[in-house]
């Protein structure tokens, strides 16, 4: 019986991601519209840093500069991910049928992770390019993925559960803004911290990149566990 | 249809209150329906009509009361619940960026419906759709959505089926063919078909309530119903405005 429960958990997880994906290749609403956000974002950060002259170093900002990207891109998104949900009153069907919900919240953060991973992809080049000249990245080459990894699992698990909250309010752009920054505020600083030490490098940045995953980590565990255990409650209110 | 709940009951409902803050929706609805049977429930616009279908499909937890369906308690057991139920709506409840056997699927893998594949086809044809289901649910007119609306409805085979005003914007085709639809499967099915329109509800329907400011007004068999009084009853309703 628990068996057969699991293997239907498992059957609805892979359909909901399975329509996601299916349905955002078709549309190319999120990856298109964060996408494009995240390279328009990167060629203000250009000008706006344009006159700052050879004594500044834009690699001292740049983890910050790259997650402010990331952030206000994935909000985008994640509103997108759970309006087509409401279109047609899709999301009422979707809970009517005898799915338990956290099934949907994983399966709704995973689709919203690969997304964000995506554009996380495509923005790194052009933000290397831009901001990062030849040489001057001076950590490990594999600290970058790890930390933009952490902080992508972070973003789409509360994301995906403040969406759902603020998908059937009035102004669901800015309920969810409201919400999301102040709650995202640990894991951006232990993100930033992360990725200061992969690009600065130096003395001490290991530690420093180890203690922002650490950080990272316990922020995503906790807060994958209150999205899982509120889930219910949240599409039920 | 207000007698002790039986084991034949497909609906049993006791004194069901929904409040919005202080608001009542439905202020201490109790009524019986039995297995096979199909109550039409009228109602001004704001009487409660929706919300009693919201309570009796999971989809928003009673405030006090009682409510079984299928002999599954809506908050107990609701996931066991809803493997019973199926729910025809105004709204289509369907992906329009995903083809009609896309939708199907989907809503069968949900369901967890053995040999889906089959399942689905099987459906497709008898709302004849099969010619269009390699077709963008997007492209479909306000019947074809219907019709595929009722597929998805009897995907998993339930039990009971709840009705939203299914045939409101539909034209006169698609009308006959949500009649014909809806006789075939009469037989094997509990209906609760919430309706505007009097005369079609009553033409359907073996029970019939009045619903107006969330309490019930008038609840009977139809063969016990006197239509001018019932039509007269309906019409007072309307002006008591919204619960």
């Amino acid at each position: 019986m628990a068996g057969e429960a699991r293997g239907l958990s498992l059957r609805q997880f892979k359909a909901i991601l399975h329509k996601d994906i299916v349905m955002e290749l078709r549309t190319k609403e999120m990856i298109t519209s964060m996408g494009l956000y995240a390279l328009l974002t990167m060629v203000i950060y250009q000008v706006a840093l344009s006159q700052s002259g050879t004594a500044f170093d834009p690699r001292n900002i740049a983890a910050g500069l790259l997650w402010l990207a990331f952030v206000f891109t994935s909000m985008l998104g994640l509103n997108r991910s759970l309006v087509h949900e409401k279109d047609q009153g899709c999301l009422e069907a979707l809970l009517l049928s005898p799915v338990d919900r956290p099934v949907i919240f994983f399966a709704k953060a995973i689709g919203n992770l690969i997304f964000l991973l995506i554009v996380q992809a495509l923005t790194i080049p052009v933000f290397a390019f831009l901001f990062l000249q030849q040489g001057s990245y001076a950590g490990e080459w594999w600290m970058i993925p790890l930390a933009l990894l952490a902080g992508a699992v972070g973003i789409s698990g509360v994301g995906t559960l403040l969406a759902t909250m603020s998908v059937n309010t009035k102004g669901k752009d800015f309920v969810l803004a409201v919400l999301f920054v102040p709650l995202m505020y640990p894991l951006l600083l232990a993100a930033v911290s992360a990725t200061s030490a992969a690009v600065l490098g130096g003395d001490g940045s290991v530690q420093q990149f180890w203690t922002g995953m650490g950080m990272m980590a316990g922020f995503d565990a906790i807060m994958l566990l209150a999205s899982f255990a509120l889930y219910e409650f949240i599409v039920g209110a | 249809m207000t007698e002790p709940a039986t084991i034949d009951a497909a609906v049993e409902v006791r004194d069901l209150t929904r409040t919005f803050g202080a608001r009542k929706a439905l202020d201490r609805v109790s009524f019986d329906l039995p297995r096979g049977a199909f109550l039409s429930v009228f109602g001004p616009n704001g009487a409660g009509k929706t919300t009693l279908v919201k309570v009796l499909t999971t989809l928003t937890a009673p405030s006090k009361g009682t409510a079984k369906v299928s002999g599954f308690d809506v908050v107990a057991d609701a996931v066991e619940l809803r493997s019973e139920i199926g729910l025809i709506s105004h709204n289509p409840l369907l992906y329009p960026d995903l083809s009609a056997e896309e939708n199907l699927v989907f809503f069968a893998d949900m369901y967890g419906v053995p040999d889906a594949a089959a399942r689905v086809r099987e459906l497709l044809v008898a709302v004849e759709l099969d010619h269009r289901r390699l077709d963008l649910v997007r492209t479909f007119s306000r019947g074809m959505l219907q019709r595929l609306s009722i597929a998805r409805a009897l995907l998993h085979r339930p039990k009971v089926l709840f009705l939203d005003e299914p045939y409101s914007g539909l034209d006169p085709h698609a009308v006959e063919i949500l009649d014909h639809l809806i006789e075939q499967i009469r037989a094997d099915h509990t209906f609760v078909m919430i309706s505007h329109d009097l005369a079609k509800g009553l033409a359907l329907c073996s029970h019939a309530l009045i619903l107006a400011k969330g309490k019930v007004v008038l609840s009977a068999p139809r063969e016990e119903l006197d239509e001018a009084e019932f039509a007269e009853t309906y019409r007072a309703t309307v002006g008591l405005g919204v619960a």
